[in-house]
């Protein structure tokens, strides 16, 4: 599978026109999110406003791609959360 | 099929009635909807009052129910309607949906979840996370098997008559697997390039975001898929399958006989190909002008057909289909187009200059020396033909092109969008002008045109009318004539049709010689390229099945699952994110000078953000990723609904409740705030098999330091027209309370209350804990939720216990402890009005004091909270009552029919 983007991807595009969106819409940009996340995560672990603020979406949309990508396998969360109290997430290899 | 008792539902009522029927020996059915039993129950995280696990006590009732010898189950099917049989007992109809996976071989290893390319909100963990459209539906699910989500073919998919898996390849692209997608194409056809370029798209057509901004570019991102691929410097091949030893010819290497040449090759068939012209293609490679389709690109798929080893021979005319057979073919497939131009039929036709566009565009696609500088060019016709041999001839250096077509813009054949191209060449078009004559001396050096009035007559049979009167003269040096194709059959020696294409059964392709077929234009007459296609995936289908000595039946090609409503798709969601469609690429110029394709391939990023808007209408995109990763090979998607009447003696009703749909309080902000949640979401928040990592704020992922139950949300509220207390949500939140405290030891949590209605063996014990452990209780009802910029929610509640006013008091999160809801499904099983409802419309007890589980209707019952909202253990209880009642009418029914027996059994011995 090439899941990699290519630069200039999906990074800087602006925020949706509709601030509140369908959860079955946010849902399912996951896969067309996947892999600009796992870009992101490839510097380090990182929260979810963290994540956010790299690829320029809102964190509850973000919560939905992180936590999806956590049960299929593609992130981990580091198990203390921050002294702000947001849990970290990380790249994992995926096993299949 | 007869049982004894037929129970519908399998939350924990639905379970303990089969259960206790079953081991009183009586043989039960359970229908269950979902693709598990299990019921609400098995997703809660700990049961009140004891806060022992829920899945622990759930599984192993899961488990008895479907392994009971006494019980059958049917889960993932629904009963559809239940009519009494008049003695007593009742006939049920039944549909069991299919679920697209072979139970027996799925071992329930998730590989086609984890490979599945559609993401949808997971129903089982109240829409806080995806699951996919393969998926198995919990962790505990019991069977714990494997379903794919299909609401049908999707649009795009549907249209696509090559029968390629349109949305299939547009979601592989979306997760970035361009190499699948292009193997996905190919199990169609070989022809990924040409058709990401000169396929007219009707999928794009019925794309269902054409409703909303625009369609999807779904040829384009064929085009890009093909390009990365044949760009690639390592090319894989496709795998070259054992030799059957049986050998097929196809005439003709056009899209149909590339595509059957392909399908069968692929089969393990030995395939030649013949073909006539010099180089292969048919009208991709002779027709289409290469600012349409680079030869480059034919020769890529082709290379395609020719890497398992088809071999073609062009230069090949086949004069004698049948002698083929004597040659040693076991079949042969006539797929040899429309390459027979019609002729004009006017005066002049035969001057010099004069030629016919499949003459000329075949001339410049092949290098031929065609010369047009600075000559005038009048091309007739009104068709894509037409517009094609007139751009060709602009870019040959033409002084001028005029084109003339009988039917006016708006009528004419080619599609708008290439009328509107070739304006923007330069293109002068004379629509509605029909040619009186092509004038001049052996050369042709005018046309005379009259007006057409009419093209079509009342049937829509072409019978143009003209205005004779009305003419006007144009200049020209050539005329193109493009008024039609026509198959050219003579040779073959087959039987024809008045039009001169080969008569072949439409459903099987097979000619009058049962070992030929035939396939695309030559039967069809001139088609698109995607038609020609799907004539050749059939005719491969078919000469299969014709040397496998398997009958040749239409339907068993492909039988597609009816096409999704595209209004219930689009009723999905509330809101839709404006997505602006892709820009066209066109380059034009209003004097091209060469052959440069005038489109280009999408970017990645543009064909990433055009898969992103794809609704995934049929939710299974049909991509076959789950197919390629089932090490089981259990993926079905061939199953259909199976629909089953039985025999039933009683009936348990165990339909269970709706919750309280929380958006309907919209003072509390759910839906709009995102750390607003329910009960049930909190539930899942806690359970084992949580959808998060922690409980942690849906807004941002923070671990919340203190939280707000707001009790009462739906339930004796006149507001939303439930006076009903709902029983359960005061002690389920107060688990919450304990359990919240026991997994965020620093967290706050305070409940918002009317008052707390702990009624139940140690439930007051249960809330008085919840206090003790931290847990504070405010009196009062919560008049409105608003959201701060940091997702913190300022709850606005009357202090009716302390100082009393309106005070504000700020959360980070929001549990609305939501009420239970009549599931009003039920009483549509029986015949209108026949089951009688509560008045809170939930299924009515006869006499629910002294005959609990009794219903208006002999011989049903019902069980747990279908009758009015129960905890567990009174659901439990229920249950018990209900089936007992349900023994009782069994037994009743035996005893009134075993002395009918005896009697007949004693009237046979007589006889």
């Amino acid at each position: 599978m090439s899941a990699a983007l290519g630069s200039g991807s999906n990074g800087n595009r602006p925020a949706p026109a509709v601030a509140n969106r369908d959860v079955r819409e946010i849902i399912r940009d996951e896969h067309f999110m996947r892999a600009r996340i796992l870009e992101v995560l490839a510097e380090g672990p990182l929260t979810v406003p963290e994540i956010a603020e790299a690829i320029g979406r809102p964190t509850h949309e973000v919560v939905f791609w992180i936590m999806g990508m956590r049960k299929y396998g593609y992130v981990a969360e580091i198990k203390e959360a921050t002294d702000e109290g947001y849990f970290q997430y990380q790249a994992v290899p995926r096993e299949l | 099929m007869k049982y004894d008792a037929l129970v519908v539902g399998s939350g924990i009522g639905g379970m303990e009635s089969a259960l206790k029927l079953g081991d009183m020996g009586y043989k039960v059915l359970v229908v269950e909807k979902a693709p598990s039993v299990g019921g609400k129950m098995i997703l809660l995280s700990k049961v009140f009052p004891t806060l022992d696990c829920a899945s622990c006590i759930s599984t192993p009732k899961m488990a008895a129910t479907i392994h009971h010898p006494n019980i059958d189950v049917l889960t993932y099917s629904e009963v559809q309607s239940i009519r009494s049989d008049g003695n007593g007992g009742y006939h049920a109809q039944i549909r069991q949906n299919p679920k697209y996976v072979d139970e027996a071989a799925c071992t329930g290893c998730r590989q086609c979840e984890m490979a599945c390319n559609v993401a949808v909100p997971d129903e089982f963990n109240a829409d806080m996370v995806s699951r996919r459209a393969a998926y198995i539906a919990f962790p505990q699910a019991v069977p714990k098997k494997a379903v794919v989500d299909r609401a049908g073919v999707s649009p795009c998919t549907h249209e696509c008559p090559a029968g390629i898996k349109a949305h299939g390849y547009v979601a592989r692209v979306r997760s970035g697997q361009y190499d699948e997608a292009f193997e996905l194409v190919l199990e169609s056809t070989p022809l990924v390039g040409s058709l990401g370029r000169a396929c007219y798209a009707p999928c794009e057509e019925q794309c269902t975001r054409g409703e909303l901004e625009g369609a999807l570019p779904i040829r384009q991102l064929k085009r890009f898929i093909a390009d990365r691929r044949y760009g690639q410097e390592f090319q894989p091949s496709p795998e070259a399958p054992e030799s059957n030893g049986k050998k097929v010819a196809v005439v003709g290497s056009g899209p149909a006989g590339l595509t059957a040449a392909w399908q069968l090759a692929r089969k393990g068939y030995g395939v030649k190909i013949f073909e006539s012209a010099p180089q292969p293609g048919g009208m991709l490679r002779l027709g289409i002008p290469a600012y349409r389709l680079p030869n480059e690109v034919i020769d890529d798929d082709i290379a395609n057909v020719t890497s398992l080893g088809v071999e073609i021979a062009t230069q090949t005319r086949v004069e004698d289909a049948q002698g083929l057979l004597y040659d040693g073919y076991d079949a042969v497939l006539v797929a040899a187009g429309t390459h027979r131009s019609v002729r004009l039929r006017v005066p002049g036709e035969d001057k010099q200059g004069v030629t016919t566009a499949l003459e000329f565009l075949r001339a410049v696609k092949l290098g031929e020396d065609v010369d047009l500088a600075g000559k005038q060019v009048l091309v007739v016709g009104g068709g894509n033909v037409a517009i094609d041999a007139a751009r060709t001839a602009r870019r040959l250096g033409a002084g001028s092109v005029h084109q003339a077509s009988l039917e006016s813009c708006d009528e004419m054949p080619a599609h708008d969008f290439e009328v509107e191209e070739a304006k923007a060449e330069g293109i002068t078009l004379h629509d509605g002008w029909g040619v009186a004559e092509l004038t001049g001396g052996e050369r042709v050096q005018g046309a005379e045109l009259k007006r057409c009035t009419c093209v079509f007559d009342a049937d829509g049979c072409f019978a143009p009318e003209y205005d004779e009167k009305m003419r006007k003269q144009l200049e020209c040096d050539v005329v193109i004539v493009a008024a039609g194709m026509g198959a050219d059959t003579e040779a073959f020696g087959l039987e024809t049709n008045p039009n001169r294409t080969l008569k072949a059964d439409p459903g099987t392709l097979q000619t009058a010689v049962p070992q030929i077929f035939a396939a695309g234009d030559v039967v069809t007459g001139p088609t698109m390229i995607t038609q020609a296609v799907g004539q050749g995936r059939r005719a491969a289908f078919m000469i299969d099945r014709y040397l496998e000595g398997t009958e040749l039946d239409p339907a068993a090609f492909e039988e597609f699952l009816p096409r999704v409503d595209k209004l219930e798709v689009l009723r999905r969601q509330d809101v839709y994110d404006r997505r602006e469609p892709l820009e066209s690429s066109e380059t034009m110029s209003a004097a091209p000078i060469d052959f440069a394709e005038t489109e280009a391939t999408m970017t990645e990023e543009q064909a990433l953000d055009s898969t992103a808007r794809c609704l995934d209408c049929g939710v299974c995109s049909e991509c076959h990723a789950c197919v390629d990763a089932c090490p089981a090979d259990a993926v079905k998607l061939d199953m259909r609904p199976e629909e089953m009447e039985v025999d039933v003696t009683s009936v348990v009703l165990a339909t269970g409740f709706k919750l309280f749909p929380a958006d309907a309080k919209p003072e509390y902000g759910y839906g709009r705030y995102r750390n607003v949640i329910t009960g049930m979401q909190m539930d899942r928040l806690l359970a084992p098999t949580r959808p998060f990592n922690s409980v942690v704020r849906p807004g941002d992922g923070k671990v919340p330091d203190n939280i707000a139950y707001i009790m009462c949300t739906g339930s004796r509220d006149a507001t939303v027209d439930n006076p009903l207390c709902s029983r359960i949500c005061c002690m389920y939140s107060v688990k919450h309370n304990q359990l919240v405290m026991g997994a965020l030891p620093l967290a706050d949590v305070t409940v918002h209350y009317m008052d707390v209605r702990a009624v139940g063996k140690g439930y007051d014990e249960f809330y008085q804990q919840a206090k003790d452990m931290g847990a504070v209780f405010i009196k009062g009802r919560v008049a409105k939720i608003t959201e701060k910029e940091d997702g913190n929610l300022i709850v606005r509640y009357e202090d009716v216990e302390g100082d009393g006013g309106v005070v504000e008091a700020e959360y980070d999160m929001v549990v609305l402890a939501v009420g239970v809801q009549p599931n009003l499904e039920v009483a549509g099983l029986f015949e209108e009005g026949s089951l009688a409802l509560d008045e809170y419309f939930y299924v009515g007890e006869a006499d629910e004091d002294i005959d609990p589980g009794r219903t208006n209707l002999p011989g049903v019952f019902v069980a747990g909270a279908a009758s009015g909202v129960k905890d567990i253990p009174d659901s439990i209880l229920h249950a018990g009552a209900a089936v007992a009642q349900a023994a009782a009418h069994v037994e009743k029914l035996k005893a009134k029919e075993e002395p009918k027996a005896k009697e007949e059994s004693k009237a046979k011995v007589t006889v």
